[in-house]
């Protein structure tokens, strides 16, 4: 019984071995291994950090008088953490009704306006209560709560008189998981194809059916033609599926045009099937596929808003961000869902996921048609 | 005899690392219509590069293929319309039954439905898969993948068949069924080309073979004058005695 012990340990030990040497020799999946733990903390750890920075807010002072200069000076100082950037970078009008104002949060040019009435240091000098209007882009909850917070804070503390925050719910009463739904598809859309345009490609190629298929009479034009367009269905199937789930389960608003999100969906897809080609293409075996996608996509995940607002992430998680498409598709989702806004607000969105697609899908064929 | 593929000058160069691998090296032969055609070789000899040449799957580097008198590089689509491959690797969809495998072919390369239809009920009687037609090949055993194989890449009827290694690794009963299946397409009039590591199967299928060696092509004939000229009793002799004894990597 001991020997057999001793024997069993050595063979487990000769196996353990064996699967090292394995596993060190696929270097493509090493690197990412160790990659990942460190990835997560940096990202986690900088961008749900729970502040604001740098949010664009409006101030529309009307106040004739100068008690509401020490609010501004407050406002626009403010540092929620020592060493981190202003929480507000703001900007001064003046007469804008409270309707020109939410247009402006619509089109994404705030994250917060702050209507200070024209009376406000008269009522303050009397002790007087005085209420003031503070919009906010709830579509962004994170942050919008963080900003409604702050300002509570801010004049709860104010002298004497009894401020009062008039916080009308622009797009309705919106909970995190309306901000969090409509990334988690695009998410959700990016991962699924790029997962499955590898099983389609570098699975394939591993169990020696795309090669068959490849001595057909098939173009490897109408192979890729295939192959996307069964992403396309699929990915528009899923996303479907997910948001009505949302909207049954959690009540969450779907306040825009199916349609567009179908479009943007649609676009978005089309670059999704271009990277997992590319990775395919380059990937040994499934393996290294996973490996490789997984490094692409943990980023992408996680740098590009999907969970925290990216106004609470540091500047060089922005300038990750700004070079990701999933970026993109998140806020064009969010302002179709959320906002209820159409193609115009959208516009710039569009365009940039049209660029990345192209880009893409044309390294993908270069790719997947140089190995095949 | 009628041409049917006829090889020139043939080289393939390959960069492995940045060392340049000739891995066929002017290599020229003629393939009549309605032979059965093998090539014989140790490993890394040149017949899988060729044998990828000739199915359009891999552009030589030089010289020149014709098959059935279309060029390979500048006709690759319509050659392999009338070309049939069963690669080595049984290549089949586990998560497709044996009927949807062969639909999937039929398709591929455009054969009318209702005959497809009746290829497919004919093509599965003849290698005893009638009764696993619905079933997924996952779970298919390697003969039984090794048939369906070979009768997806006869589904459009070709007039030539490549076949890479048709019985590595089977049982003696499928090695037969599987001879039995390709002296019956060629005595329809196909012509059939083979890669093999089996000296008795090359002895016993083919009218003629090729011995490849390092890229080259060292000899070409029938077995029987193979032998005699090299004074052999087997094909195996005649391969060592070209292609000497040292193990190849």
């Amino acid at each position: 019984m001991k020997m057999n012990l001793k024997t069993e340990l050595r063979k487990s030990w000769i196996i353990m071995i064996k699967e090292f040497r394995q596993i060190i020799r696929k270097k493509a999946f090493m690197i990412p291994m160790f990659m990942f733990p460190i990835i997560m903390i940096i990202f986690f750890g900088y961008g749900m950090g729970g502040t604001v920075k740098n949010a664009d807010i409006l101030i529309v002072n009307d106040d004739t008088g100068t008690a509401s200069g020490s609010i501004i000076r407050e406002i626009g100082s403010f540092i929620p953490r020592y060493g981190d950037p202003r929480m507000f970078s703001v900007t001064y009008t003046k007469d804008l009704s409270q309707n020109e104002a939410e247009r402006k949060i619509d089109a994404g040019l705030y994250k917060a306006v702050l209507i200070i009435p024209s009376d406000y240091s008269e009522r303050v000098a009397k002790n007087e209560s005085v209420t003031l209007t503070l919009l906010t882009d709830s579509s962004d909850t994170t942050s919008s709560g963080l900003i409604i917070n702050f300002m509570r804070q801010l004049f709860s503390g104010t002298t004497g008189s009894h401020v009062l925050l008039k916080i009308p719910d622009i797009y309705g009463k919106l909970q995190y998981i309306d901000f969090l739904t409509p990334a988690v598809i695009a998410l959700t859309v990016f991962f699924g194809t790029i997962q499955t345009m590898g099983y389609a490609i570098a699975g394939e190629r591993q169990d020696g059916t795309l090669v068959r298929i490849m001595m057909t009479p098939v173009s490897r034009g109408a192979i890729i033609l295939g192959k996307t367009l069964h992403q396309l269905v699929l990915q528009l199937a899923r996303a479907v599926v997910l948001i009505l789930a949302a909207i049954v389960l959690f009540g969450v608003t779907m306040n825009g045009s199916w349609l567009l999100v179908a479009l943007v969906l649609i676009i978005f897809t089309f670059g999704a099937v271009g990277l997992g080609m590319a990775i395919s293409a380059v990937s040994e075996d499934m393996l290294s596929f996973q490996a490789i996608s997984m490094l692409v996509a943990f980023p992408s995940m996680f740098a590009t808003g999907v969970f925290y607002p990216l106004s609470s992430a540091p500047d060089w998680m922005r300038w990750i961000a700004y070079i990701v498409p999933l970026t993109y598709a998140n806020d064009a989702m969010r302002t179709i869902m959320i906002k209820g806004q159409g193609l115009g607000s959208i516009a710039h969105d569009l365009i940039i996921l049209i660029f990345f697609g192209i880009f893409y899908f044309a390294l993908g064929v270069y790719l997947f048609r140089r190995e095949a | 005899m009628e041409t049917i593929i006829e090889v020139r000058d043939l080289t393939k160069i390959f960069m492995a690392r940045r060392v340049k691998i000739t891995a066929v090296d002017h290599v020229s032969f003629e393939i009549y219509k309605g032979e059965i055609f093998g090539m014989i070789g140790p490993n890394g000899a040149g017949k899988s590069t060729i044998f990828a040449m000739l199915t359009t799957l891999v552009r030589p580097t030089g010289g020149s293929i014709k098959v059935a008198g279309l060029d390979v590089n500048r006709n690759a689509e319509k050659i392999r319309e009338i070309i049939g491959v069963v690669p080595q690797q049984h290549s089949l969809y586990p998560d497709l039954t044996a009927r949807e495998n062969l639909e999937l072919m039929g398709n591929l390369y455009d054969v009318p439905k209702k005959i497809m239809e009746e290829r497919i009920k004919y093509y599965l009687g003849l290698v005893n898969l009638k009764t696993h037609a619905d079933r997924l090949t996952g779970g298919f055993s390697g003969g039984m993948k090794q048939r369906l194989s070979v009768i997806s890449a006869v589904i459009h009827d070709p007039e030539i068949i490549f076949w890479d290694e048709p019985t590595t690794g089977l049982d003696p009963q499928t090695r037969q069924a599987i001879w039995k299946l390709a002296l019956k397409f060629n005595k329809e009039g196909k012509t059939l080309i083979f890669t093999t590591h089996y000296m008795d199967e090359a002895d016993k299928l083919c009218n003629r073979v090729a011995i490849m060696n390092a890229g080259k092509l060292m000899a070409l004939d029938n077995p029987d004058s193979l032998k005699k000229a090299s004074n052999s009793t087997s094909l195996e002799e005649v391969f060592i005695h070209l292609t000497g004894e040292e193990i190849r990597d």
